[in-house]
C-alpha cells in the first residue's frame, strides 16, 4: 500500500469520522437528572447528619445513664462502709464495756 | 495555588456533548447506550469538577472517562453476550443532518468490525485528531502499542475497504 493511498484513506477516515451532534434532548435529560442526583445528595447528607445527631444524643444519652449508675453504685458503697464502720464502732464499745465489767467482776472476786 | 479558571458545568456540557457522544456513539454503535454513557461522563464530571483545572484538563478528562466508560459498557455486553454494532448503519432515530454520507457510513461500518483496541485508537486519532502521545495518554496505554494499534488498525481497515468497497479498489 503506497503513502498516497494511506493519506486518500486518512483524509476519507477523518471525513467520516466527524463529530456527531448530540442530540438536543440530551443536554435537558443531563440537567435534569443532575438536579434530582444533587437533590438525592443533598438529602442523603442530611440523613447521614440526622444520623450522626441522632447517634450522638444517644451515646450522650447511655453515657449520662452509665455515669448516673456509676455514682450511684459508689454512693451505696460509701453508704455500706459508713455502715459497715458504724457496727464496728458499737461492736467496740460493747466489747470494751464487757471487758470492764468482766475486770470489774474479778476484782470483786479477789477481794 | 490559586486558579483562574472556573469551570462551569452547563458551559462544559455545550462545548463537550457531541464529542463525548461521538465518542461513545462510534465505540460503542448503540445510540441509546452512548447518550447513557455520555450522561454518565457529565454527572461524574458534575462530581469531580472542583477537581478540574483548566479547560485542557477538563477536555482530557472528559475524553478519558468517555473511553473508559465506553469500553465498561461494551465489557458488560459481551458479558451478557450481547452483539453490539447493529444500530450504526441504521438511520433510526437519527436526524437527516446527523447522518454522514454513504462512503463515510460505510466507513464507519468497516471501522466497527475492527477489535476494540483498534478502533479507540482510530476514533482518537481521526475524530478527536489527537497525537499518538496524547493518544497513548488518554488511554492509558504506551505509545509504542498505540503507534501499532493505529498502524494495525489503518491496515486492517484498508484491507476490508480493499475488498469491500470499491471507492477503495483504486489505489491499491
Amino acid at each position: 500500500m503506497g503513502p498516497e493511498a494511506m493519506d486518500e484513506m486518512e483524509r476519507e477516515l477523518r471525513q467520516a469520522l466527524e463529530r456527531r451532534p448530540a442530540p438536543p434532548s440530551l443536554k435537558l435529560r443531563l440537567m435534569e437528572r443532575r438536579r434530582r442526583e444533587q437533590a438525592q445528595r443533598q438529602h442523603s447528607r442530611m440523613v447521614l447528619w440526622q444520623r450522626l445527631a441522632a447517634s450522638l444524643t444517644l451515646a450522650a444519652a447511655l453515657g449520662g445513664v452509665l455515669a448516673w449508675r456509676s455514682a450511684r453504685e459508689r454512693r451505696r458503697g460509701e453508704e455500706a462502709r459508713q455502715q459497715v464502720l458504724t457496727a464496728l464502732r458499737i461492736t467496740t464499745r460493747a466489747l470494751n464495756e464487757m471487758e470492764s465489767q468482766l475486770a470489774a467482776r474479778n476484782r470483786d472476786a479477789q477481794e | 495555588m490559586a486558579r483562574d479558571w472556573q469551570p462551569d458545568f452547563e458551559q462544559l456540557v455545550d462545548e463537550h456533548q457531541s464529542m463525548v457522544f461521538s465518542l461513545a456513539w462510534r465505540m460503542t454503535g448503540d445510540r441509546g447506550l452512548a447518550e447513557e454513557i455520555a450522561q454518565d461522563v457529565f454527572i461524574e464530571l458534575d462530581r469531580h469538577l472542583r477537581r478540574m483545572e483548566s479547560p485542557s484538563h477538563a477536555l482530557f478528562w472528559l475524553r478519558r472517562v468517555a473511553m473508559s466508560r465506553a469500553a465498561d459498557a461494551m465489557r458488560r455486553r459481551r458479558v451478557r453476550g450481547l452483539d453490539l454494532w447493529v444500530e450504526i448503519e441504521e438511520s433510526h432515530g437519527v436526524q437527516a443532518e446527523e447522518r454522514s454520507s454513504p462512503l463515510g457510513s460505510r466507513l464507519e461500518g468497516l471501522l466497527a468490525t475492527l477489535p476494540e483496541p483498534h478502533r479507540a485508537a482510530l476514533v482518537l486519532r481521526y475524530q478527536e485528531d489527537l497525537t499518538p502521545e496524547e493518544i497513548a495518554a488518554t488511554l492509558d496505554t504506551p505509545l509504542a502499542t498505540v503507534k501499532s494499534h493505529l498502524q494495525r488498525g489503518l491496515k486492517l481497515l484498508r484491507a476490508k475497504a480493499a475488498s469491500r468497497l470499491k471507492e477503495y479498489i483504486r489505489g491499491t
